[in-house]
């Protein structure tokens, strides 16, 4: 019931509360939504990966992954580099085709998950290289994240019909509503290429959550973004779980920020999930202390735990 | 909410203002006061070719689709609106100038699929077939063209419920309505949110994507807006400037002036075609008397005119060098200097907000 209806959700800036007051009712909002069950009495997870392999040529980038991601929870996905973390994420928005294996995106089951479809689905992502459009100003980034919603012909647009006026009007405050939780009501009007680099990542977050999207993947947010801004982004990330109810998957290099930000992490090695739990029990489990500090394979020692 | 900015919000009382002394001159006092040859040679061929390469940046500044086809269109427009004329009389001028830039833009569109496969420069090499293929089919085929042995059309009279706008004022008034209203619609199309999409496309096609941007029907729409734009200038260009033309005058060489005008003027900005475009028209013009006065009576004119485009590549090279943005970029830079000077504005927004 969760994932597809859009029905379903608070749309369209019915959350025009300010930020500081924000987490108190969204949390109900958030227990709503975990209620929500599937007919068997089980809880639904927002995002399910079945068996999923994948491999390029003959080098196999994901193997057999197994993964539920359940409501409200934020999700890290760990691993040295070339685990297949991106390919993961690849996968689950569509951009990749598993050899095998299925992606469930709340009762929906997928072989190829629809690209084109996503945000229907109430999935968002954003790119570990930024992916904003620069010329662009911040406002009609933001706006961008709700392009989906435009259902006016280019021809009634023209014309401002009543239709694309009033999606256009809701679309507009979905977006200040999302500037003004991000503080970007500053840089608002400049284009977003212009930005230094922590504010563009913002802008990219700002226009994943616009759409109010029941599943956020983040490719990558800490990297390349200074000590400072680190904390910041995830004060962001965690704000955008609390007050938006999205459920969030983040890919991360970053030990130290995804420790303390994520309800459970799970650990990729060589495409293969190696580890899954709370931060606590993937600190301690062998395996993963091997795969980071290199027993298994020396040359990927690029975090220690 | 008050920070929301509209854009259709009302414009500065300033520009409101220049835009209604501008509407004067550009529709009184000129069609008035001035002289058939400034009507004739270069207002007119200069609001077809900013018609043109306003189109032309529909789709290349703004939709980022590289493109070097515009001459087929402009001659698809021209043909298709002599056809609709010759054949169908009972039909309106006015019809037949927006149904030939829709002929256009259904030939664009065709022209426009290999762009869901191909980009940069493989593109623009694709979009070359339009060129050759436009050109060969109207002059094979005799049908075109009434059956003139060769492709040659003589444009109608211009004329209106009545009026005739045959004149040099007349057609220069006829022109300047024309690409007044297309520059208007446009704009607004640019503001929407299908501007929008057109630019995110542009900067980063899979983001675009991923949010749910229709990838197919957003360059499409571009290769069909920016087609009918560049057909109804083709149809000013045949009826309003030349009144005779040929298929070799929509070759490969006006697809590159077309964008030179929008790389000098400015890639995606509206106004920046316009730019572009004086300074495309007017400036040779300028060369010509300069280097006529100065040197006429040293070398002959066939020197003068080779020296003349030597001059004019020298001082595109140079101006892009100085600033790859444009004239427009140039333009606006002067006005936030000038505004911040006498302190009668707040800072001019760098995106398109007024006409031309």
């Amino acid at each position: 019931m969760i994932a597809a209806s859009a029905g379903v959700l608070p749309l369209d800036g019915a959350l025009v509360e300010p930020a500081l007051s924000a987490p108190l009712s969204a949390r109900a909002d958030v227990a709503d939504r975990a209620l929500v069950k599937r007919g068997s009495g089980e809880i639904q997870p927002v995002l399910a990966l079945a068996d999923i392999s994948l491999s390029f040529g003959g080098v196999a980038a994901l193997r057999d992954i197994d993964l539920e991601v359940a409501q409200g929870e934020i999700r890290a996905v760990i691993g040295p580099n070339g685990a297949g973390k991106s390919s993961l994420l690849n996968v689950i928005s569509g951009l990749y085709r598993p050899d095998r294996g299925r992606v469930w995106l709340g009762e929906h089951s997928f072989g190829h998950v629809p690209t084109a479809r996503l945000a229907q689905h109430g999935v968002a992502r954003t790119f570990q290289n930024l992916a904003v459009f620069k010329g662009l100003s911040v406002r009609d980034n933001v706006l961008m994240g709700v392009a989906h919603r435009v259902r006016a012909g280019f021809l009634r647009q023209i014309a401002g019909s009543p239709l694309a006026r009033r999606i256009e009007a809701e679309n507009r405050a979905a977006a200040e509503d999302v500037i003004g939780f991000l503080h970007l009501r500053e840089v608002c009007d400049r284009a977003a290429g212009t930005l230094p680099y922590g504010l563009q990542k913002r802008v990219e977050l700002a226009r994943a959550l616009v759409a109010r999207p029941l599943l956020l993947l983040l490719d990558e947010p800490f990297a390349g973004v200074t000590l400072g801004e680190k904390h910041e982004l995830a004060a962001h990330v965690r704000n955008a779980r609390d007050s938006y109810g999205a459920t969030i998957v983040l890919i991360e290099h970053d030990i130290g920020v995804v420790m303390g930000l994520s309800d459970r992490v799970a650990v990729l090695d060589y495409g293969r999930k190696i580890a899954d739990g709370t931060p606590d029990q993937v600190r301690s489990d062998q395996a993963v202390v091997d795969a980071y500090l290199g027993v298994a394979h020396a040359d990927e020692t690029e975090f220690a735990l | 909410m008050d920070a929301t900015s509209n854009p259709r919000q009302t414009l500065p009382v300033i520009d409101r203002i220049l835009i209604g002394i501008g509407a004067v001159i550009t529709f009184g006092v000129i069609p008035l006061a001035g002289s058939d040859y400034l009507m004739d040679a270069v207002l007119t061929p200069f609001l077809a070719l900013a018609l043109a390469a306003a189109g032309l940046n529909v789709l290349t500044g703004y939709a980022g689709q590289v493109s070097l086809g515009s001459a087929a269109f402009l001659a698809v427009g021209a043909y298709a609106a002599y056809n609709l004329h010759l054949r169908l009389p009972e039909l309106p001028l006015l019809l037949d100038l927006v149904l030939a830039g829709l002929v256009a833009a259904a030939i664009g569109i065709v022209f426009g699929l290999p762009s869901l496969r191909l980009r940069g420069f493989y593109l623009a090499v694709s979009t070359l077939a339009a060129q050759f293929f436009v050109q060969w089919a109207l002059t094979k085929f005799g049908w075109f063209s009434n059956d003139n042995p060769s492709g040659v059309i003589d444009a109608p009279a211009l004329t209106i419920a009545g009026y005739s706008f045959t004149s040099a004022a007349g057609r220069y008034l006829f022109s300047l309505a024309v690409v007044t209203v297309a520059t208007i619609l446009t704009l607004l199309l640019l503001q929407s949110q299908t501007g929008r999409n057109f630019i995110a496309v542009r900067d980063h096609e899979i983001a675009a994507k991923v949010i749910g941007v229709p990838l197919l029907r957003t360059k499409l729409l571009a290769f069909g807006v920016s087609s009918f734009l560049i057909g109804v200038a083709g149809v000013l260009w045949a009826f309003a400037y030349l009144r005779t033309v040929e298929p070799a005058g929509f070759n490969l060489d006006r697809s590159f002036q077309i964008l030179f005008i929008i790389i000098i003027g400015g890639l995606a900005s509206l106004r920046g075609a316009f730019l572009g475009a004086a300074f495309i028209v007017v400036f040779p013009l300028i060369l010509s008397r300069l280097g006529a006065a100065l040197l006429g009576g040293v070398f002959d004119s066939g020197v003068l005119e080779m020296s003349q485009r030597i001059v004019i590549g020298a001082l595109i090279i140079a101006f892009l060098i100085a600033e790859p943005r444009g004239l427009i970029a140039l333009w606006d830079r002067f006005r936030a200097a000038s505004a911040a000077w006498t302190g009668l504005r707040k800072t001019f927004p760098a995106t398109d907000t007024s006409r031309s």
